[in-house]
């Protein structure tokens, strides 16, 4: 596989009477990508806004982030066979990108009704909270949008993602026939036989046994979201967005996932730095710890297969899927397999370990510090001056944000907001670690 | 200060030179100088320090008579008043190893430092590791040159009373005072660095040092289930219809405790689940699943089991804190001991 990515940066984005890219503004037609997005029936309402960096601008809540994509040469669409897109194989031919801004999909649908699983992720475009955040940095343009509320829950997730994700081809369309201002080629060429060889084992969530349905809306890969045996995937397939989120936590948007920085840098130093082999994509959440033990071996069975001497592990949830995933890494070494973990932590009061089952094993982990907001004590965040998407906040029954409720048990998003409860810097974008 | 450091060395009845198991019940003795392992100790640590006593005593000693052998080894520490305690190493064995972390507690706790060494796994380093300075060891004594020659620059810098840096750096086990840092370059920079390091076989540092989860032991089984009172406990986010007490659907700050005296059977239209972490809709079908208490009243009925207790226990077993958890466990079983309970069933998801 060969792929070309081109890259026409966002420097500016306004509305504007046609969607057009001009060296690096965005003119956005409003009506024209409302009227695409309309086109399906289930969507109620929606609405397009734009947010920049350093205003004093909060999105609530934020369900997925989506860079956009377009595939101009070889088979194929990007974000391939979510929300019914064709599932042809990716990573092919020539492809490009909007780079510096972001859909962002805003939406009061919750991922399901089957737990107190909840979408509370919401991004600032200034403060202490939002720079904790890639997508701070990013021209944001916003699509407040609501499904029909007739729908089942499963439906009402497709149907607004579905939305972003036209969103983003409208864009992507404005750049389709352009030549872009700059150019990379991704290919897993032959390299020097001595070079060592390495794997990515990129650990996602699967809703499947939280929600009770093989096609509960989540991470997906080619638009599945069940839980599945090991996948490989060409690096190229990534490029083109056969991985996607999102996911409950702000790091598994689909943007993160797009331009998660360790499956970058390990791409590019492949003929330097080592023999870069590809993706294994595990999906977690296994219900048994029969499932969980047998991911596991299958995971460094098919890493030894592909030759693997190296591996790089990261995952992007809770804790009960941690069990698969530090025993595939516990796998690897038995196997011979050389293996980093990269991972937040768990909560270490009074002295608790902060891996939930540590493994003597696992014995290189890289530490993105605690996953938790409150743990790394982030204090609220301030008030702001415009709230893109719903003006209230819901107390859910029990939630712990309950003290902060009025009578009508609704918060006002404006703030000031305590943070989110899960931070979880999934693929190492920032510095922050743990010590003692 | 002037003259050499003064060592006082901690060991066990059987590197004491008293004896094996047969002589592990022995109280708390002191040698002067060193004794068995405290002479390499001595070597290890250079010509500028001294074991100038030994402590010895019994492994069973130490755990079943912990208050008397920790005022035991308080005195002796009060009266020779070393400048840096070394206890062990004490390698696998699990009750050498919490002997050496009381020593080391009980020196702490006078202001004088102290470092010991065993292996990871052992309870004393898993049970006991908080504030205390542990050298990870191998299993066997095959390691004792190691484990001094690692543990020896630790002793002669604390008992100088240096700071040491962190555990990562300076070799010991975490001592539970993790804390965020910023470590100044990209956490995928470093995995990927690592990686490399690891792969030509140059040494790396893990970030989160291995840490050996707390092993609890089983009570004894229970003799005779006819006669006996058992207790439910359930981690399933077990909530009454509609939530009325409030309960959260993770990191529980709380437990309820719920009369069943009267019930037969948890019934969907008073009991349901909340809890983050599973499918609550086959739990909502029928609350048993996680709280069985309509077999457990068969039990009962048959005579299987002696009585189901009045009172069961609830909260969703979800991204709750180690600590928190270790908390609400404690409580708990405490409720059940004074209940007169017997056994608990504890039901999981």
């Amino acid at each position: 596989m060969r792929l070309e990515m081109g890259t026409f940066p966002v420097t500016d984005i306004a509305f504007g009477r046609t969607t057009r890219y001009d060296a690096g503004r965005l003119t956005v037609d409003p009506d024209a990508v409302l009227a695409a997005v309309r086109q399906d029936p289930r969507i109620a309402s929606a609405a397009l806004e734009i947010a920049k960096p350093g205003e004093s601008v909060r999105i609530w809540p934020v369900r997925d982030v989506i860079e956009p994509r377009v595939k101009v040469e070889g088979p194929g669409v990007c974000y391939p066979g979510i929300c019914g897109r064709e599932i042809a194989t990716v990573g092919d031919g020539r492809t490009h990108r909007l780079a510096g801004m972001g859909v962002v999909e805003v939406s009061s649908v919750n991922w399901h009704d089957a737990g107190g699983d909840f979408v509370e992720t919401y991004l600032d475009m200034s403060g202490h909270y939002g720079e904790m955040y890639p997508y701070q940095k990013l021209l944001n343009l916003c699509l407040v949008v609501e499904p029909d509320s007739t729908l089942n829950e499963e439906v009402k997730n497709y149907a607004v993602h579905k939305a972003a994700l036209t969103v983003a081809d409208q864009l992507g369309e404005a750049v389709r026939a352009l030549t872009p201002p700059e150019r990379e080629i991704f290919e897993l060429t032959p390299v020097d036989p001595k070079l060592p060889k390495v794997v990515y084992i990129w650990c996602v969530h699967s809703p499947q046994a939280m929600s009770g349905s093989p096609s509960a809306f989540c991470t997906a890969t080619y638009g599945l979201t069940q839980l599945t045996p090991p996948w490989y995937l060409h690096p190229n397939e990534i490029l083109d967005g056969a991985l996607t989120g999102p996911y409950r936590t702000a790091f598994a948007m689909s943007w993160t996932v797009a331009n998660n920085p360790l499956f970058l840098d390990l791409y590019r130093r492949h003929g330097r730095d080592w023999n870069f082999l590809g993706v294994i994509s595990l999906r977690t959440e296994w219900t048994t710890q029969t499932e969980k033990q047998l991911m596991a071996n299958q995971t460094a069975k098919l890493a030894k297969q592909l030759g693997a001497q190296g591996a790089v592990v990261t995952w992007d949830a809770g804790g009960n899927e941690f069990i698969e995933v530090v025993r595939s890494i516990q796998a690897c070494e038995r196997l011979g397999i050389k293996t980093v973990f990269l991972t937040s932590e768990d909560d270490a009061t009074d002295g608790a370990p902060t891996m939930l089952e540590p493994l003597p094993e696992a014995d290189a982990i890289v530490s993105t510090s605690f996953f938790k907001n409150v743990t790394l004590a982030v204090p609220e965040a301030p008030a702001v001056a415009r709230v893109i998407g719903l003006p209230t906040r819901k107390i859910l029954r029990g939630s712990t944000i309950g003290l902060h409720a009025g009578a009508d048990g609704t918060i006002p998003t404006k703030g000031p907001l305590p943070p989110p409860w899960r931070y979880d810097d999934h693929y190492g974008f920032g510095s922050l670690s743990c010590i003692e | 200060m002037g003259g050499p450091l003064r060592v006082v060395h901690y060991v066990n009845q059987f590197f004491g030179g008293i004896g094996g198991e047969d002589q592990a019940h022995v109280g708390v003795s002191v040698r002067d100088g060193a004794v068995g392992p405290g002479r390499i100790l001595e070597k290890a640590l250079g010509d500028d320090a001294r074991v100038v006593a030994t402590i010895v005593c019994g492994d069973n000693f130490a755990s079943e008579s912990e208050v008397e052998a920790s005022r035991a080894i308080g005195a002796e520490l009060e009266r020779i008043k070393p400048d840096v305690l070394v206890a062990g190493p004490a390698f696998g064995s699990g009750r050498y190893g919490l002997a050496c972390a009381l020593a080391c507690k009980v020196a702490q706790g006078r202001g004088i430092p102290a470092v010991t060494a065993m292996h990871p796994e052992n309870p004393g380093a898993s049970n006991a590791r908080r504030g205390i300075y542990i050298v990870p060891s191998g299993a066997s004594t095959t390691s004792m040159q190691a484990a001094l020659d690692a543990l020896a620059p630790l002793a002669r810098r604390l008992g100088r009373r240096e700071t040491l840096g962190p555990s990562e750096v300076e070799g010991y086990m975490p001592r539970g005072t993790r804390r965020v840092h910023d470590r100044g370059r990209p956490g995928h920079q470093r995995a990927l660095d690592m990686l490399l390091d690891k792969l030509h076989g140059r040494p790396y540092r893990s970030e989160v040092p291995y840490a050996a989860p707390e092993r609890v032991s089983p009570a004894p089984p229970i003799a005779d289930l006819s006669r006996a009172r058992i207790a439910m406990v359930t981690t399933g986010g077990l909530v009454r219809k509609g939530n009325p007490d409030r309960q959260v659907s993770a990191n529980a700050v709380r437990y309820h405790r719920h009369p069943v005296a009267e019930l037969e059977s948890l019934s969907p239209t008073e009991w349901e689940a909340y809890h983050a972490g599973y499918f609550n809709h086959i739990v909502n079908s029928n609350p048993n699943y996680i709280l069985p208490l309509s077999f457990l009243r068969d039990l009962e009925r048959q005579g299987k089991v002696g009585r189901v207790h009045e009172q069961i226990y609830a909260l969703p077993g979800v991204s709750t804190p180690v600590a928190v958890s270790a908390g609400h466990g404690r409580s708990i079983a405490e409720d059940l001991k004074a209940g007169g309970v017997d056994g608990a069933l504890l039901v999981a998801t």
